[in-house]
């Protein structure tokens, strides 16, 4: 392999972690607050995705579209909870997670059913889509669009977080939910908000991985948000910068598999996954993760 | 009660000769999912072959029962026992993918139920089994079709790319570079993806480094429409060659400028059509959908045809048209049948021999090149 190809290959591998970072990050804020692993997260992405491709479809100019599209995906999120996680907070997780799957098939279904199933190009306007070449490597432009995405979401999320009362109050949420509300806070006000943040991120994340990869349908979220799934837990799961971490790891080890090994091509999920095992072998709780019964941003 | 006796006679014979009943198809077709266009496509030409004729000849009418399976082979399998157990279909059609009628093959012929797929094309979907019969040709021959093209194209090199996880990609991989370099061609590389996969870099920086004449893709639209627009991102500038899984409209609707120039065999293309099935057929098609007819509702129709066909045949034999040993006979037996992909005829392994074309993408339209015979 000469060089170029081998810068080339780099940049992929830049390219595919950081989508999965930027999706991994939603996964693992609402698990930090609620110890709920929402299945319905790859879902709500395809919401994302969905929505600005009507919109900009119907007319509406792509920028706009994207806005529409959080503020839809962040709807779904509240209602998901209002409807779904909401009667079961004091159920036992194991409730909750069925519940999120539950979502999860409704959610791909009932786009099914309004959309069909066939996949349909999603059209980004030209200075997204644009393509730049240094010497013989070619950098699509959201190699660099998206990892400046996810790094300024990353901190606007720490921000929010460390900086503000409601993140006060989110991360207070992680410790103990009866004593928050023992304070005066309004737990449901401040989980319903956790969700549409996460939500948000999700169709943000959605929206760049249609850019990236024009073809969507209800069912595009199921792979990436298990990928995305795996890409938190090898970070550790609650901890928004190992889910970053954890992101690239996933994204560079696909591209090297195919990159360095060809002929085995055909089984990099495996990889990934085996490579999920071995991190959770030695480390149970993930690269970043730290004692399970604490909050980890 | 003596003319109580004679009452319930008259009515058990008016319900066995005077009613007509119902003979149940049932269809397996990925509707949804990633490989929906198989079958939404599929089903736009069933469609129409069930409005043009869904009467047998004893008056007993054709219920189409017709179950989803997301493109998914445990799904698929779980679909076709159900038509069998619960819905207890006569006859069943289906599958498009090969790996998705392989699972499906088994079901049907422990319980002696015949199936037909109209469109999958890899030779182990009919391999060793009695009630298996398809409406199109195999990858062989499919193969063979693609590597002659390329070849008389002035294509020498080639890297194949294989969709690990699709038994018809497996097989149209093995057939393709088999025939391509009995033909003088030289195969530099194989790369691999999987279908569902939208990230293909990898591969196609690999392919940049090869740099041959032709990239020959034996995977499905989905995926070819994202490579080919990955390739032509990272500057490969070789023409793809694709088959039967690629001739989608989503291929240009995705693939857009990537796409041009893509080459690839099929089982129809209607302007290479002749006969007057087809020409009804097509008639029909433009009437309803007011678009080209495409590959995998003309194979649909033509398997549903046959299907009709041969319950005739047992109707003539003195035979119940729901009679599955005798559907299925008849339907191993197809000889000279009329279709509207071609004459169709079933060999002893219940493939069916017939032609294909090669038709290539010019400005987001599938144009025929020519027709190539077994």
């Amino acid at each position: 392999m000469d060089f170029s190809t081998f810068m080339q290959q780099m940049v992929n591998g830049i390219s595919l972690g950081s989508m999965y970072a930027l999706i991994a990050i939603g996964y693992t804020m609402v698990y930090g607050v609620l110890r709920l692993i929402n299945f319905a997260h790859g879902d709500i992405m395809m919401v994302g995705a969905f929505v600005a491709y009507l919109a900009n479809s119907a007319g509406v100019p792509f920028e706009i579209s994207v806005v529409i599209a959080i503020l839809a995906a962040m709807l779904t999120g509240i209602l998901t909870d209002k409807i779904a996680y909401k009667p079961l907070r004091d159920a036992p997780k194991i409730s909750l997670l069925i519940t999120a799957i539950g979502i999860s098939f409704f959610l791909e279904n009932l786009f099914n059913v309004l959309f069909g199933g066939v996949p349909r190009a999603f059209a980004a306007p030209e200075y997204l889509t644009k393509i730049l070449h240094l010497g013989s490597i070619v950098i699509p432009v959201t190699v660099i669009i998206v990892p400046v995405v996810t790094g300024l979401l990353l901190g606007i999320t720490l921000l929010i977080l460390n900086k503000t009362k409601y993140g006060m109050a989110i991360r207070s949420l992680a410790f103990d939910i009866p004593t928050v509300k023992l304070m005066g806070i309004n737990a449901d006000f401040i989980i319903m908000l956790v969700f549409a943040m996460g939500s948000a991120l999700a169709a943000i994340g959605g929206i760049f991985y249609a850019i990236s990869y024009p073809s969507i349908d209800p069912l595009m979220g199921i792979l990436v948000g298990l990928k995305a799934f795996a890409a938190a837990v090898v970070g550790g799961i609650g901890s928004v910068t190992g889910a970053v971490l954890g992101g690239f790891i996933l994204g560079f080890t696909e591209i090297v598999v195919v990159a360095f090994m060809p002929e085995l091509g055909g089984y990099k999920d495996a990889f990934a996954f085996v490579f999920l095992i071995l991190v959770l072998l030695f480390r149970p709780t993930g690269i970043m993760g730290q004692d399970l019964e604490r909050s980890r941003f | 009660m003596k003319r109580f006796a004679k009452i319930s006679v008259a009515v058990a014979l008016v319900a066995t000769v005077g009613l007509a009943k119902e003979v149940k198809i049932g269809v397996v077709l990925p509707m949804t999912g990633p490989l929906a266009a198989f079958g939404q496509t599929s089903k736009g030409g069933l469609d129409i072959a069930y409005e043009q004729n869904h009467k047998l000849k004893n008056g007993d009418t054709i219920k189409l029962e017709i179950l989803d399976d997301r493109g998914d082979k445990v799904e698929a399998a779980t679909a076709t026992k159900r038509l069998i157990d619960k819905n207890k279909v006569t006859v069943i059609l289906g599958e498009v993918a090969s790996g998705n009628s392989m699972a499906m093959a088994p079901i049907a012929e422990k319980s002696k139920t015949p199936m037909i797929t109209h469109a999958s094309t890899n030779p182990r979907v009919t391999k060793g089994k009695k009630f298996v019969t398809r409406a199109c040709f195999i990858d062989p021959f499919q193969g063979a079709i693609g590597a002659k093209y390329a070849l008389d194209n002035g294509y020498k090199t080639a890297v194949v790319v294989v969709d690990a996880k699709q038994d018809y990609s497996v097989g149209l991989a093995k057939a393709f570079k088999k025939a391509y370099k009995n033909g003088g061609g030289k195969v530099v590389g194989t790369v691999l993806i999987n279908s569902g996969d939208k990230d293909f870099n990898a591969q196609v920086s690999t392919i940049k480094a090869k740099n041959p004449d032709i990239i020959a893709f034996t995977g499905y639209y989905p995926e070819a429409a994202l490579m080919a627009r990955q390739a032509r991102a990272v500057g490969v500038k070789a023409p793809f060659i694709g088959a039967d899984g690629v001739g989608f409209p989503e291929l240009v609707k995705i693939g857009g400028e990537a796409v041009e120039g893509f080459m690839y065999s099929d089982h129809f293309n209607e302007k290479a059509a002749s006969s007057d099935v087809a020409k009804a057929y097509i008639e029909a098609f433009h009437k309803k959908y007011n678009k080209p007819a495409d590959s995998m509702g003309a194979l649909a129709a033509d398997a549903y045809n046959m299907i009709l066909a041969a319950m005739n045949k047992c109707i003539d034999e003195g035979k119940a048209p729901t009679d599955k040993i005798c559907v299925n006979t008849n339907l191993r037996n197809t000889k000279n049948f009329q279709g509207v992909t071609g004459v169709i005829s079933i060999d002893k392994n219940g493939n069916a021999v017939k032609s294909g074309v090669v038709n290539e993408v010019k400005n987001g339209k599938f144009v025929y090149k020519t027709t190539v015979n077994p």
